[in-house]
């Protein structure tokens, strides 16, 4: 059971950050195809700016594969 | 990296400022500072003002400006033809080519108002055509000659024909046909049939229901149907016929003309611009004086060209650069030969100011480092080194594509070298293969070791950004901001040890007063950066652990390439095993490209740079010839 609940922790400590970037993502990434429109010049801002949200799910996997070298 | 630059004042007799002008932009050496401030001592600007063009001078810009907007005027109306080069000068003709280019100009509108006519009526006949030839074996078929009156029709849609056979049956009460016929464009033409009696209440119904009624041109009207189409082929073939023969004359006008009002026209350009760089220059009773900023390097041979070309008449002193001044100082970036592709991922950031650092030499040694540690496969590296070899062989002209190209091979160059270390090859391919092992460790299996090695990568590259920022501050004069960043690396530092102290065996005296230390610097970090000191103290922390993206990221890529690889076993087919793995790994190596590179850049703009960088850098803009 323990392992059970361990493992739904880990889904959980990737899940919910995923979802976060992906709303995240999809606010910047609107922002930034309607400023693309106009300044295609800012293409490699706008990039780094959609990946920036990426920290979250990245750190929630660090989360989750730690929790699952755990079991 | 950064050019050092000179702040350079140059003085000269007042009736040379032209020529020294001249030269300055053949050179395209000098970016040229109207700001005065910083130049000149205060008590001397009082002596100097702003340099006034003479009558003359001001007649010649004004007499000059109005002679190129005519030839523009001039050069819109002809049409473009292979011409040769010439090399007149136009000063001995200028007052001829003022008198002709009128002449020319109204010959030529003339010829472009005839032009732009046939070219209407030509269309328009063409339409009519078209039409007329869709339209005339539907006459021929109901019978021309036979007194009944005849309409041809647009229709826009094929839902509409119902609509409208039904409004003419009522109408006519049923004294009339409606035929159509499809266009090669898709247009649906109408033929409608109807007694002579019927004729303008069918005219009224198709005005009311906005059908275009397809009306010949008066000529055409009266002519019986089947002389139509020929009569309509005739007047088009005069009327191109009219129109060649003005083209004709139009590109033999070209032929002749065009190249010598294209030199003449930029030698105008160019003598105009130098009226307006006149604009930066100043002046005594007799003298003309220009400032502005020059690569040092240049200053050298600049002014044994003014000693040559002016006999040591006009002098060129370098000035001391003063701190307040370095923010004014333009930048010119210059990179050596491997670190020049980086430029193309620098040209994404603002300029930085010229006291600060060029991010280029950071980008060329940290990005492919970082890109390697992330994809880290032999096969990914070969078959990337082997597109960037291809696209810097076939696409040598396309800069940024073959800049591309190099920062690729480069990367591909670490990603193989960090999979040796890993020991994959296509994942665990090479281990299945050929018993690959890893020299270092194997990523799948080892998270926590992983998670160790990116924060220690993200710590030393943040200690790094820190170091660097103190150094610019210390530049700068700006001790209080050297101070926080100071405190910010001994607190990393001390942080970090405080960890290893945890992690490994060791005496409880090394770490306590570490963490003493760390007690005492907290209070002078907020005295010297204010109560937001140890936010960004927990920044740099929260940087440090953004570069866990290493292992992450890294970790996905290894783990899909095992996927594919066992999906492509367990198909138990080799043609099909060597598809689906190939399709895998083929998604694989593309986000192998993407992802890493994102992502390694983002480690660079957000978490490093913004410890060092400065931005809002002046742009050399140098005095120089336009680009043909």
């Amino acid at each position: 059971m323990e392992k059970v609940l361990l493992a739904f922790a880990a889904a959980l400590a990737v899940g919910i950050p995923a979802i976060a970037t992906a709303w995240a993502q999809s606010r910047i990434g609107a922002a930034g195809a309607g400023t693309l429109a106009e300044k295609p010049e800012m293409t490699g801002t706008i990039i780094i700016l959609v990946a920036i949200p990426e920290t979250m799910v990245i750190l929630g996997f660090v989360v989750a594969a730690m929790i699952l070298v755990m079991i | 990296m950064i050019i050092k630059m000179s702040k350079i004042e140059m003085v000269g007799p007042k009736d040379q400022l032209m020529d020294v002008l001249e030269l300055l932009r053949n050179k395209g050496v000098f970016h040229p500072d109207a700001e005065v401030k910083g130049y000149v001592h205060s008590e001397d600007e009082a002596r100097i003002r702003g340099l006034l063009l003479n009558e003359e001078a001001v007649g010649e810009k004004i007499f000059f400006d109005k002679l190129r907007i005519k030839i523009i005027e001039l050069l819109n109306c002809l049409p473009e033809v292979p011409s040769r080069t010439v090399y007149l000068h136009p000063i001995p003709i200028i007052d001829v080519l003022q008198e002709l280019v009128e002449k020319h100009l109204e010959t030529c509108r003339e010829w472009q108002q005839q032009c732009h006519a046939l070219r209407e009526n030509m269309d328009a006949l063409g339409r009519y055509l078209r039409f007329w030839s869709v339209l005339e074996p539907m006459v021929r078929e109901v019978n021309g000659d036979s007194g009944l009156k005849f309409f041809g029709v647009t229709i826009r849609s094929v839902a509409e024909i119902d609509l409208l056979r039904k409004a003419l049956e009522t109408q006519t009460r049923g004294r009339c046909r409606l035929s159509t016929e499809n266009m090669d464009d898709g247009t649906i033409v109408g033929l409608i049939t109807t007694d002579p009696e019927m004729e303008n209440s069918l005219r009224q119904l198709l005005s009311a229901e906005r059908v275009p009624e397809l009306a010949l041109p008066e000529e055409f009207a009266n002519l019986p149907f089947w002389e139509k189409s020929s009569a309509l082929k005739r007047q088009l073939e005069e009327v191109s016929a009219r129109l060649s023969v003005i083209e004709r004359k139009q590109q033999e006008f070209s032929r002749h003309w065009l190249p010598i009002y294209r030199r003449t026209l930029d030698w105008l350009e160019e003598r105009l611009a130098l009226y307006q760089a006149t604009a930066s220059a100043y002046e005594t009773r007799q003298c003309f004086v220009i400032h502005g900023w020059m690569a040092s390097g240049d200053v050298a041979e600049l002014r044994r060209e003014l000693n040559s070309a002016f006999s040591g008449k006009v002098l060129t002193h370098e000035l001391e650069i003063h701190q307040e001044e370095l923010d004014r100082v333009p930048v010119i970036m210059h990179n050596p030969l491997y670190f020049k592709p980086f430029e193309l991922f620098a040209r994404i950031l603002p300029l930085p100011k010229y006291s600060s650092y060029d991010p280029t030499p950071f980008l060329g040694i940290f990005f492919p480092l970082l890109f390697g540690m992330i994809l880290g496969d032999i096969g990914y590296g070969l078959i990337l080194g082997l597109i960037a070899a291809l696209l810097i062989y076939f696409f040598p002209q396309r800069n940024n594509l073959c800049d591309g190209a190099k920062i690729l091979g480069v990367s591909a160059a670490y990603a193989t070298i960090f999979g040796i270390l890993y020991g994959e090859l296509f994942g665990d391919l090479g281990h299945h293969l050929f018993n690959l092992q890893p020299i270092w460790v194997e990523r799948s299996q080892a998270i926590v070791p992983l998670i160790c090695f990116a924060l220690s990568v993200g710590t030393a590259h943040v200690l790094f950004g820190l170091g660097l920022g103190i150094r610019y501050d210390v530049k700068r004069k700006r001790h209080r901001e050297a101070l926080v960043k100071a405190i910010n690396l001994l607190v990393i530092f001390i942080i970090g040890f405080s960890l290893i102290g945890t992690l490994v065996p060791h005496p409880w005296s090394v770490t306590m007063p570490l963490l003493a230390t760390l007690l005492l610097l907290v209070p002078i970090l907020i005295l010297a950066g204010g109560l937001l000191a140890p936010l960004e103290l927990l920044k740099n922390f929260g940087n440090i652990i953004s570069y866990m993206r290493i292992m992450a990221i890294g970790l996905c890529s290894v783990l899909l390439a095992d996927v594919a690889n066992r999906l492509g076993g367990m198909t138990g087919n080799v043609i099909a095993g060597f598809l689906v793995a190939g399709v895998l790994h083929f998604f694989n190596l593309l986000l192998g490209v993407f992802s890493p590179t994102v992502h390694a850049l983002r480690l660079h703009y957000v978490e490093f740079f913004s410890k060092f960088l400065e931005f809002g850098g002046r742009r050399f803009e140098p005095l120089s010839k336009k680009p043909k």
